[in-house]
């Protein structure tokens, strides 16, 4: 009995074995580079879970994901500034913000576009993001702006091997926020209905969910998230009008390696492709191609599930 | 009716011809920016019959740019051979990038084609040796010295040929396989339309078209950078003038170009950092609100009236 529980075991997480095990191997040939990813790539996941969720039961792509991310690092830049509210702290009064944004979004356009086809849907995300880019390109100017706070130079040495520990959050807010989804979704009476709305809305319909509601704390919620995500990032990165787009671009690539509705999953390419992208970042002279890594995995992924015949 | 229809179009092409003679230098810039994003609007609007959206016109536009620009600074090249070179690389890299991407459909097809523009200034910035890096590419030799009446006329016969182009897709074989494509591709499949070949060939001609105009308007100012000549306007304006204008035809991005053109040089007067919002703000209301244009939705008013 125990055997059989034990193949069971491991034959549920062969992959995911086998995945830890190539990353300790890769670890000690490049470990700085390792560390690198896996911290980037829980930014990546951190980012690209909420717009997972959107996806999967709203069935929005929206395009302005990262443009929001922008918004949510500018509001928490003007806190730090004017009101000296440390960037960790004010998470909380910009997760708000931008829910309260994401909700006046959601009810003024996104709700109008639900059915009529994603061409719609992609061009109006389209447009959003465009006007957020260049609002806030009017607003704070293009200028590139940095907040100093002396932890988040803070490093660590063990053994020789030094690394920046404030990156570690992003590691931590990865899972909390995935743990926190999971619990959601599987616990909560509106977790259960968000979970029976990305099954089948009509179905859901039927058995009395009110759909609207939940398209609109779904939506409402993934903006928020970035709040989160802008007062974690704000300490560590420059900040200009186009800081969050090229991140709309790498969530959907793991959104894409992951599949729909697999929360866990984003996580696990989200670290592959940090560390893929921190390899390639780590080769002395090809440091610029780095940003080409999410493309060549998108259409590898594409061309596998292609292939396959799996449609996508 | 129809000899009425012939003699307006005869009488517009000829006024369009005539432009430069009767009007200043100032108007005649305008006119070629006009006529640029036309094309380029026109050229995403064919694309769009067959139901798959694509953000690659930054991409094509800028490659062939770049294509023409180094091809012409360093191996001689003239400027016109150099134009056309521009737009047969656009297409033949739209060819191997679409036989992978094509397979792709609705969002993922999409998303994918928003990171060409991205994707190729990556890759530019990185070739130092052969684009210039960062910094750019410059050609001394600009077309025709920056006389504007022949830019006028050679942009006009890029936008002329594109219209024709458009036609010929409305007209043809061509047009029953792309509208049954978008109306239903399983249906289209089932009744032997090879989908597959027929996207391809509208992605590769439509690249080629926004090849060409980037090599054209590169060739005008003798400049190429991986800013400016991948920059999103080359994307925003052209969807933007399309859906007002109304899409799927070939007379709504002509329209559009044309309102958004003349009214995008009174917005710069009166907001000159911010007046790309006001497309964001179209694209969004046009979205919402007459997601079938200026002319779709005179036409359907018109047939509708008809009708009764």
């Amino acid at each position: 009995m125990k055997d059989l529980e034990k193949s069971a075991f491991w034959k549920k997480n062969s992959k995911l074995i086998y995945l830890i095990t190539a990353i300790a191997l890769l670890a000690l040939w490049r470990p700085h580079a390792i560390l690198y990813g896996i911290q980037r790539g829980s930014l990546y996941s951190l980012i690209g879970l909420p717009l997972s969720l959107t996806l999967g039961v709203v069935g929005i792509m929206n395009l302005a994901h990262g443009d929001f991310l922008s918004l949510g690092i500018y509001v928490s830049y003007m806190f730090f500034m004017n009101l000296g509210v440390d960037p960790l702290l004010s998470i909380v009064p910009v997760t708000l913000i931008l829910f309260g944004v994401g909700v006046l979004v959601y009810k003024l356009t996104i709700t109008k576009v639900l059915k009529s086809g994603h061409l719609n849907q992609l061009l109006l995300t389209f447009g959003i993001s465009m006007i957020l880019i260049e609002s806030l390109n009017v607003i704070w100017t293009s200028r590139p702006r940095n907040v100093y706070v002396p932890y988040a130079s803070s490093s660590m040495t063990i053994a020789n091997f030094t690394f920046g520990t404030y990156e570690l959050l992003y590691v931590l807010f990865a899972f909390a926020v995935l743990i926190g989804f999971q619990l959601f979704l599987k616990k909560t009476r509106l977790g259960q209905a968000t979970y029976a709305v990305g099954q089948n809305p009509r179905g859901a319909k039927i058995v009395g969910i009110n759909i609207g509601f939940v398209y609109l704390v779904v939506f409402g919620v993934s903006i928020a998230i970035l709040g989160i995500v802008a007062g974690v990032m704000l300490p560590r990165s420059s900040i200009f009008p186009m800081v969050g787009a090229p991140y709309t671009m790498r969530s959907f690539c793991l959104v894409a390696m992951a599949g729909l509705g697999n929360l866990p999953g984003i996580l696990i390419s989200g670290i592959v492709l940090g560390i893929g992208e921190a390899i390639v970042q780590s080769i002395p002279g090809y440091s610029g191609w780095s940003d080409l890594v999410f493309f060549g995995v998108l259409i590898a992924v594409i061309s596998i599930r292609s292939m396959r015949r799996l449609a996508l | 009716m129809k000899t009425i229809k012939y003699s307006v179009i005869l009488l517009l092409l000829i006024a369009a011809v005539l432009l430069p003679v009767f009007t200043d230098a100032y108007f005649i810039s305008v006119a070629i920016t006009i006529l640029t994003f036309m094309t380029l609007s026109l050229s995403w609007d064919m694309m769009l019959r067959t139901g798959q959206l694509s953000f690659g016109t930054a991409g094509f536009f800028g490659l062939g740019g770049y294509t023409a620009v180094i091809i012409s600074a360093d191996l001689g090249v003239d400027p016109y051979t150099s134009i056309i070179i521009g737009g047969l690389v656009a297409g033949s890299i739209a060819l191997v990038l679409g036989i992978a991407i094509l397979k792709l459909r609705e969002i993922y097809f999409a998303i994918t084609t928003l990171a060409l523009a991205s994707v190729f200034s990556v890759i530019i910035r990185n070739l130092h040796k052969i684009t210039g890096g960062p910094s750019g590419k410059i050609v001394y030799q600009t077309l025709f010295d920056y006389d504007s009446t022949k830019i006028y006329w050679l942009m006009l016969g890029i936008a002329l040929g594109t219209i024709v182009i458009s036609e010929l897709f409305k007209r043809t074989r061509i047009h029953f396989a792309v509208d049954s494509i978008r109306a239903d591709e399983v249906v289209a499949k089932s009744h032997g339309v090879d989908i597959f070949k027929y996207l391809i060939f509208v992605f590769v001609v439509t690249s080629m078209i926004q090849g060409v105009v980037g090599a054209a308007y590169a060739q005008q100012y003798g400049f190429v950078s991986p800013e400016s000549t991948f920059s999103a306007h080359y994307l925003l304006l052209p969807i933007s003038m399309a859906l007002v204008g109304g899409i799927y035809s070939t007379i709504g991005p002509i329209v559009g170009a044309i309102i958004l053109g003349l009214s995008s040089e009174y917005l710069k007067l009166m907001m000159p950092y911010g007046h790309l919002i006001i497309y964001g703000v179209i694209i969004v209301l046009v979205v919402l609100f007459i997601p079938r244009g200026v002319y779709g939705t005179i036409r359907d008013f018109i047939s509708e009236r008809k009708h009764r």
